[in-house]
């Protein structure tokens, strides 16, 4: 016989696993599988659903893809909860530092003031790099919110990866070819 | 001569006779064997490397050097693609990325392949994909080497440099 004291399973009661409790979870597990993980069309799908974009257009399927790949340590190309939380925090504050650029609200920003958001954002870029993120990202001279989350997402997943061989927090790491090729083009 | 077919390309789609083609154009120009167009990335990526103005454009002579680029890697592309799918898979890619010199896991091929498909890579590449890969894969490998002076298969980088490098390469 079940304990009585443990209470009924079900929403808000103690003792549940604090998962249930986070609102966020609602979204993630109507879409995802028993495995607990979702797919990059899933995952777009919970993005919209929740409301992550805001006002903004919702995230496009090569967006979505980006963001898997720089959470994805298992290389499973899902993910699962956790890694959900974790991004949704990190496009929190990107929708911030967005929209405090965004300031007539037309869901672009111009290229001087996405070089402006990355810098706010602590990327000490050169000014090589920043011109090919113009070039790539802006579509004549404006940068919606989904391209900016995007480039968001690879510059964050390269300085993790770079971070992670940092073991000495020098501002250096050493590289071996395959590790290297590995880590760059993956992201 | 393939020359003559580039010069038929170029003026079949600079429509408006300026002597240039931009990013945009160039994708109408540029057709997996699907017929679907080569991705934005790929074009841009192309402009990129053979735009010797400096002006996102190339003009015929840029666009003659393009277009051998292409039937380069189309062909190579076309040796590995058994099934004649229009898609290389994980496996084909790691024999053709062993054939050029690499000496990269199996592991990395499917990578690839899943990072740069699409449709989420289950499907393969196609020829666009396939090029913006190898092309990439080549950039990263010059980087290293630039960096590499002692030959010894390791660098250390710092922080901005790599950030850089990959950027730069890879957007």
């Amino acid at each position: 016989m079940a304990y009585p004291g443990y209470g009924a399973p079900g929403g808000g009661f103690p003792g549940m696993p604090p998962q249930q409790q986070d609102p966020l979870y609602g979204y993630f597990s109507q879409v995802a599988g028993q495995d607990g993980q979702i797919s990059a069309d899933e995952l777009q799908r919970c993005l919209t659903q929740s409301g992550m974009s805001g006002s903004y257009q919702p995230f496009s399927l090569e967006s979505c893809r980006l963001m898997i790949n720089m959470l994805d340590r298992d290389m499973s190309g899902t993910m699962g909860f956790n890694e959900f939380k974790d991004l949704c925090q990190a496009l929190n504050g990107w929708k911030a530092t967005f929209s405090s650029f965004d300031r007539d609200h037309s869901g672009t920003v111009e290229g001087h003031e996405l070089q402006q958001a990355i810098t706010t954002m602590g990327y000490n870029l050169s000014p090589q790099a920043m011109n090919c993120i113009m070039k790539r990202y802006s579509n004549h001279g404006r940068i919606p919110f989904d391209e900016f989350v995007s480039c968001c997402v690879r510059l964050r997943a390269l300085t993790d990866q770079f971070r992670r061989r940092d073991t000495s927090h020098s501002g250096n790491a050493s590289f071996q070819y395959d590790d290297f090729i590995q880590v760059t083009m993956s992201v | 001569t393939f020359f003559h077919n580039a010069y038929q390309w170029f003026h079949s789609v600079d429509a408006d006779r300026s002597g240039f083609i931009n990013s945009k154009e160039l994708k109408q120009a540029l057709v997996n064997s699907n017929w679907s167009n080569f991705n934005d990335e790929t074009c841009l990526m192309m402009i990129n490397m053979f735009d010797k103005t400096r002006s996102g454009r190339v003009d015929l002579f840029g666009f003659s050097a393009l277009w051998d680029y292409i039937q380069q890697w189309r062909a190579l592309f076309q040796q590995h693609d058994r099934d004649r799918s229009g898609s290389i898979s994980g496996t084909e890619l790691h024999q053709v990325l062993t054939q050029m010199g690499y000496k990269l896991s199996p592991q990395f091929s499917e990578m690839l392949v899943q990072r740069f498909g699409g449709r989420g890579g289950s499907h393969g590449i196609q020829l666009d994909r396939f090029i913006q890969a190898c092309t990439q894969l080549q950039s990263m490998t010059q980087v290293f080497r630039e960096r590499d002076t002692g030959m010894t298969g390791n660098v250390r980088l710092n922080y901005e440099d790599f950030l850089a490098s990959a950027v730069t390469r890879l957007m």
